[in-house]
């Protein structure tokens, strides 16, 4: 029954298409993000389902699509040489099969990365790829969240749809990913226009904001929770009733510590005392092994180069009678900034870095040239870069713990920023071009000038 | 069944978003701006 339903969704899929190959691209979005082949066990897998998707998606672009005023802009050939030199390093590897294996999913995400923000050429798009991947996040976070209120969470247990540890349904990049959605949530109920402001629409919202806040509660993961607070500390800076906020921030948290499972409360108790931690610990081991490892090899090491560590490190809580120390192989980085420096050296991660950066920078300017305009889209958009850039704080600051540099969700996100921006440039330009063209044009004309 | 519930309403959502959007004509191109504003703009 769920593999025909979903094998009937994405046939439908690639049916809408046909009227608008635009739909495609959100096809795409949905089958990256779900992953419906793993949920349907009997004819999906058996498809190469992303591959045709992205083909047509690709194809309906470069065929049937509109491309007046489409740029290439800076991220996206940040993106390119990101992707190439990631390329680069692949061929000359450290573990060149453990590389390839890792290259053969990254290179889709950063070409999805670099192609999806050619066609957000309008506004509706940009909105429809927002609800593509909020729904499309949805369908894992509300069974966690669901889960998690019926008692089945627990760190590295607690099952979504599949039993799969990859893309968002690993648990820390799930909680990353849920927290970072919600003020994108928020936005498109308030300024949707496929499904317009209506009592059923923030119903809808606000029970999906809380089965996100779950999520860390559900995986019972660090991160999750640091990042929960940091997007409460985000939306200070935007509310305007900051006194209510503080109060209700207070509140939440009274109210939700004594209903909180005591495995949670107390693994959320080792973020002070990391040092009786293993998992604090083996962390910090790993980070200065990359330190190290740049040091004779500043060009990285391709990916996966963390499979030639041997770390050694203190337990603080260890047993009375041994030395206290544990040695360990082939950690993972834990952490997407070391993650970029081991595997593609001091150049993948500075581009990384200013792919990222510039994120922020072109965000808060979109919010600064917007801030005065009563226009509704303008107040529209505005906040969506206010969105998209909690959003990305967000995935910036879980991304200190997780190893989630290449994670195609996240570069959805980005793809998105590359459009939104865009779009305000386009359709400001115009006005702009009059103010500095129009004077010199009238001037002739006027009295003034005639005496 | 839980997921059963998640993927019912999450899909039916998804279904629903395309179907108006087969139907909508800014999806590929936006709207000219207002009449106002295009004459100031012109």
């Amino acid at each position: 029954m769920l593999n025909l339903g979903l094998l009937g969704f994405v046939g439908g899929l690639l049916a809408v298409g046909l009227r608008r190959p635009f739909l495609w691209v959100l096809a795409y979005i949905y089958i990256d993000v779900v992953s419906p082949q793993k949920i349907a066990w009997a004819i999906l897998p058996s498809i190469p389902i992303s591959l045709i998707v992205f083909l047509a998606a690709f194809g309906g672009w470069l065929v049937a699509d509109d491309k007046t005023g489409t740029r290439f802009t800076l991220r996206q050939f940040l993106l390119t040489l990101l992707l190439l030199y990631c390329g680069y390093t692949t061929l000359t590897a450290d573990f060149p099969d453990a590389a390839a294996d890792k290259w053969s999913w990254v290179w889709k995400a950063l070409v999805f990365a670099i192609f999806l923000p050619l066609t957000l050429r309008t506004r509706l798009r940009i909105e429809a790829t927002a609800l593509a991947l909020v729904l499309s996040a949805a369908s894992i976070v509300i069974s966690a969240g669901v889960k998690t209120v019926g008692g089945g969470g627990g760190y590295g247990t607690l099952q979504s749809l599949v039993a799969d540890n990859n893309g968002l349904y690993e648990g820390s990049t799930l909680s990353m990913a849920a927290i970072a959605i919600i003020p994108l949530v928020i936005w498109l109920a308030r300024y949707g226009t496929v499904f317009p402001r209506h009592w059923t629409v923030s119903l809808f919202a606000g029970a999906l904001v809380f089965a996100c806040l779950l999520i860390p509660v559900g995986t019972q993961t660090r991160t999750g929770l640091l990042c929960a607070g940091l997007l409460a500390v985000l939306f200070l800076r935007t509310t305007r009733r900051r006194a209510l906020w503080f109060f209700l921030m207070g509140a939440a948290l009274v109210i939700a510590v004594p209903f909180l499972p005591q495995s949670y409360t107390e693994r959320m108790s080792t973020i002070e005392n990391h040092q009786a931690d293993e998992s604090a610990s083996t962390r910090i081991a790993v980070w200065s092994w990359t330190l190290d490892y740049v040091a004779d090899h500043p060009l990285g090491g391709g990916f996966n180069a963390y499979l030639g560590n041997q770390i050694r490190y203190e337990r603080k809580d260890a047993p009375a009678g041994g030395d206290g120390y544990v040695v360990d192989k082939a950690r993972a980085y834990h952490s997407a900034y070391f993650e970029m420096l081991g595997e593609q050296g001091w150049p993948g991660l500075l581009l990384w870095l200013l792919l990222h950066g510039l994120g922020i920078v072109q965000l808060e300017l979109t919010r600064i040239r917007l801030r005065k305009s009563d226009d509704p889209l303008d107040q529209s958009d505005r906040m969506l870069a206010t969105a998209l850039q909690q959003g990305h704080l967000v995935y910036l600051f879980g991304a200190l713990f997780v190893g989630i540099a290449y994670q195609p969700f996240v570069y959805m996100l980005i793809a998105l920023q590359i459009a939104l921006v865009e779009q305000v440039r386009r359709r400001r330009q115009p006005a702009r071009r009059f103010q500095r063209t129009g004077p010199r044009v009238m001037r002739p004309l006027s009295p003034g000038n005639t005496a | 069944m839980v997921d059963y519930f998640s993927i019912a309403l999450t899909h039916g959502l998804l279904a629903l978003a395309l179907w108006r959007l087969l139907s909508r004509d800014d999806l590929d191109r936006d709207p000219p701006v207002t009449p106002g504003d295009s004459e100031s703009g012109a």
